[in-house]
């Protein structure tokens, strides 16, 4: 097993380089520079800035910078934000993304997986019907319709919730949040219900009932464990998902996240800041799958690395 | 000032769609929310004490006002950092500030500034000294400022700023003086290349040789410091708008202290030393800026809040929904989404008035069928330009290329007026027509010639009305081009489109030359292929004048000059477009949305709203 996650790591790093190679090469294919704006600037002083951000050097030395500073850690100063390196506005971006993410995360387990348990267990009841009725408009509307909603009733008719803005833990995180978990939430949910609904039939459940076990212990100590299984294998891609999603919900609610920086780094062409976000993205979407395929050895008893 | 339209992504297009439909839900329930005070939007409770809480737009670039070249940032920068001159708040004319007066010599090419007694939020005394540092650091080609040209039209300033070279002879110590301007050295360019091309001219390489090169520095930019409270600034040209130039945030003071003891992490809060009414308190990125009354501020007396927050925010519905729910006081100009304008001006809340911007369509003349004068009258007689403004309702239709109404004595030039006639006649003219003379849509290079605007809603709107004015009006299918923003840019800087490109130009400071002067060079910002030296010679002429009349009468020549020939479709000036409380006193809808924050206050007695 250590083996296993000792290999694992070791292939992300080639896989970082590939991933930051190819952005890095779409950077530069794309026209316009950090420094163009709506009024154009003299060639002097682009010559400047193109001296100071070192751009009139050779390709491959601007490359191998970037490389080099992957592999350090250390992406350098954003070009657009001059006095801002790009790791200290990943540190205070990261938090930002990692809380509404999680949160977002945990509220859709928390709501989706007792929901459709009990969807399963009263299959074809008005439960059952009301919930997955719920569930598929939480799939169907995209969080860019559901957040404005959201701000609309709770924040500019009720006056109950502030309509943006972060401010710490506190009720601003409400609307966010749940914006984000609602599709997460509606995938769970069916999610369960159907695995719970394949594993109650199956030959062991009926072995357990025959043993006189109660209803509920059934469904917590044997079936919950094999239903879930599908909930697991959703929770790899699910999580990286949750991140570029929160690119939207971020904008939506004026959030200081990762989100909101790459949009605008991409549309600034800021390359050091653009590489940044890219790694750790490509980072953090190899370590969920990374732990989501350790979570599956302590889940099923039949996978073994 | 870069026009910082807040550029759509994908998702805020997608969004401002939808939001665009609830914002139809939303005007109902605004009736019913806000019945107590119907005349206006959204909640209305003031913020507890002197405490202002704005939308300030995108997130700064940075607080070094030397490196931002943006309005957003410009503001910001207004209550950190005291210029020569200040905006009016009402008029945004030139004020004084540091400067207490000035004085010009008789063609306005040398001018004094007086300084008032002031001090460094450190405690500091601010002297004509600090001036002389801040500007030649601006120019300092290491420093790499892209607001740095503004500063070209003091002496030596560009020559610095490009790492040129003076030619002086090592025996005498004499400078090789400019032919074309005999009382200032010849300036030839730094590296060998280009300064070999330079001296391809037999003259200019004649009167070099034997001279060494002597690279320009700092020392040599037109800045100095006479005393203490004297500053003398000397300009390659006559600069009558210099003062009003001054009040912009690149000619204001950086504290040397901090710049040298902390880097480019001088503005950090707790670092940064500030010359205006607040400092610096917090500032965390797409978060929020803070800042708080300086008691060292020369004018602390006057200043009436206790601290200002900036909410760096772009979405516009975002924006607008936090202002309804009264989560912030006052928002930046160009916010209230089209949609809502109608809803808008009903309450007390919209700050409605004319900027000191235009927006037009540039054309590029270099390629047929629009090198012909004649194509280009005829596509701008073809668009009815009121009918424009009155559907994007925010704007105010233009045929002059200088936003009328915004500088008070200068005279209104008018472009073409609405005519299809007339634009028909002229195409026919030019060739697009039957073996009868008659005109013949058919005949003209539609595929030749296209509308292209960068991703944004309004854009949209307005390159579609145009194509269906046209269409309409002259029987010609103009296609529609969207490319996004720094794309565009690219293309339109080398004069690589087809046509039509869309443009927009907010003033750098208050005088008509900063809309004129875009075609006073053939590149850099002009972009349309067009460029006369006649026009030029207008313009200087103009600027020669010391009866402000005379000037204004010139420039309204050269503008008529440009509008015969042309390379431009005026189209409309944008509204200020931008909302605040009615508690908020003190902040008016001036043309530039400048605004000195220390005028601004916090009314609490409703009587007085």
């Amino acid at each position: 097993m250590l083996k296993f996650i000792i290999r694992r790591l070791l292939v992300t790093v080639p896989m970082v380089l590939v991933v930051v190679s190819i952005t890095w090469g779409l950077i530069r294919l794309a026209p316009g520079n950090f420094y163009t704006g709506e009024k154009a600037i003299p060639p002097a002083i682009e010559r400047n800035l193109r001296e100071k951000y070192g751009l009139d050097r050779p390709w491959y030395v601007q490359y191998g910078r970037m490389i080099g500073n992957t592999l350090h850690g250390d992406f350098g100063s954003s070009l657009k934000y001059p006095s801002t390196s790009v790791n200290s506005i990943l540190a205070n971006a990261v938090p930002v993304s990692a809380t509404i993410g999680t949160l977002a995360y945990l509220l859709a387990l928390l709501v989706g997986i007792p929901s459709g348990a009990m969807a399963a267990l009263r299959q074809n009841s008005t439960a059952d019907y009301a919930s997955m009725t719920v569930a598929m408009l939480g799939i169907s509307i995209p969080n860019f319709v559901l957040g404005p909603l959201l701000v609309l009733v709770f924040s500019l008719t009720w006056f109950w919730l502030p309509p943006a803005r972060w401010n710490g833990f506190s009720p601003n995180l409400i609307l966010p949040v749940l914006t984000l978990s609602a599709i997460y939430m509606a995938y769970i949910a069916r999610l369960t219900r159907s695995g719970l609904l394949e594993v109650l039939r199956s030959n062991y459940i009926r072995t357990a009932r025959a043993k006189g076990l109660s209803d509920r212990e059934i469904l917590v100590r044997h079936a919950l464990r094999g239903g879930l299984l599908p909930v697991l294998s959703f929770s790899g891609p699910a999580l990286v998902f949750i991140i570029t999603d929160a690119v939207v919900v971020e904008r939506i609610f004026a959030l200081p996240g990762v989100g909101n920086y790459f949009i605008n780094a991409c549309l600034n062409r800021d390359e050091p800041l653009i590489i940044g976000i890219v790694a750790f993205t490509a980072i953090a979407v190899l370590v969920f799958n990374l732990v989501v395929d350790v979570a599956y050895a302590f889940v099923d008893p039949r996978v073994r690395y | 000032m870069t026009t910082r339209h807040r550029r759509a992504t994908p998702f805020a297009v997608v969004a401002a769609r939808l939001v665009a439909c609830s914002a139809l839900a939303l005007s109902l329930s605004a009736c019913t929310v806000s019945s107590s005070h119907s005349q206006y939007f959204g909640k209305v409770d003031p913020p507890s004490g002197q405490t202002l809480r704005y939308v300030s737009g995108p997130e700064p670039e940075s607080l070094d006002p030397q490196l931002t070249t943006g309005q957003p940032e410009g503001r910001i920068l207004m209550a950190l950092f005291d210029g020569l001159t200040e905006y009016d708040p009402k008029t945004a004319e030139p004020i004084p500030a540091l400067a207490e007066r000035w004085d010009a010599n008789a063609d306005n090419s040398v001018f004094i500034f007086h300084l008032r007694p002031a001090r460094w939020s450190n405690g500091r005394p601010l002297t004509a000294h600090d001036f002389v540092y801040s500007i030649r650091r601006g120019l300092s080609p290491a420093l790499a400022a892209r607001a740095a040209y503004l500063a070209y039209y003091i002496q030596y300033a560009e020559a610095y700023n490009e790492s040129g070279v003076f030619a002086q002879d090592p025996r005498s110590g004499a400078f090789v003086m400019d032919p074309a301007h005999p009382d200032l050295r010849l300036v030839l360019p730094g590296d060998e290349a280009s300064r070999a091309k330079a001296l391809a001219d037999p003259d200019l390489a004649a009167a070099v040789r034997g001279k060494t090169f002597v690279p320009v520095r700092a020392e040599d930019v037109g800045v100095d410091a006479l005393d203490d409270e004297t500053l003398r600034i000397r300009l390659t040209q006559p600069v009558p708008f210099l003062v009003a130039l001054m009040a912009h945030h690149f000619f204001r003071p950086v504290p040397r202290e901090a710049i040298e003891r902390w880097g480019d992490q001088w503005t950090s809060p707790g670092h940064m030393v500030t010359s205006g009414a607040f400092v610096l308190r917090d500032w965390r990125p797409y978060d929020r800026i803070v800042v708080t009354r300086n008691p060292m501020y020369w004018d602390a007396a006057s200043v009436h809040l206790d601290s200002i927050t900036f909410f760096p925010i772009e979405d516009a519905t975002t924006i607008m929904n936090l202002y309804k729910a009264g989560d912030v006081d006052a928002v930046l100009n160009r916010t209230v989404p089209a949609a809502w304008v109608d809803e808008l001006r009903q309450y007390k809340d919209y700050m409605d008035g004319p900027e000191a911007g235009n927006e037009y369509y540039q054309i590029n003349t270099t390629r047929p069928p629009m090198n012909d004068a004649r194509v280009r009258h005829a596509l701008n007689m073809a668009i009815d330009k009121p009918a424009l403004a009155g559907y994007l309702r925010m704007a105010t239709a233009e045929t002059s290329f200088v936003p009328a109404g915004i500088f008070p004595d200068y005279p209104v030039v008018a472009g073409d007026s609405f005519d299809p006639a007339k634009a028909r006649a002229l195409l026919a003219e030019a060739g697009y027509r039957r073996a009868d003379g008659a005109y013949d849509p058919s005949r003209f290079p539609v595929d030749r010639v296209e509308v292209s605007y960068n991703t944004l809603e309004l854009h949209r709107h307005v390159a579609e009305f145009v194509q269906a004015q046209w269409k309409q009006n002259l029987g010609l299918t103009i296609p529609l081009k969207n490319v996004e923003w720094k794309t565009f840019l690219d293309s339109r800087a080398r004069l690589d489109y087809n046509g039509i490109a869309r443009s927009g130009w907010i003033g750098d400071y208050m005088d008509p030359y900063t809309f004129l002067s875009i075609f006073a060079t053939p590149t850099g910002d002009n972009g349309t292929g067009w460029w006369d030296p006649s026009y030029v010679a207008l313009l200087n002429r103009a600027n020669r004048q010391h009866d402000p009349a005379a000037r204004d009468a010139l420039l309204a020549e050269a503008e008529a000059k440009l509008l015969d020939a042309q390379p431009v479709i005026p189209l409309f000036t944008t509204g200020t477009d931008w909302v605040k409380k009615p508690y908020v006193k003190g902040m008016y809808a001036n043309p530039v949305s400048m605004f000195a924050w220390k005028y601004v206050w916090i009314e609490h007695d409703p009587s007085r709203w």
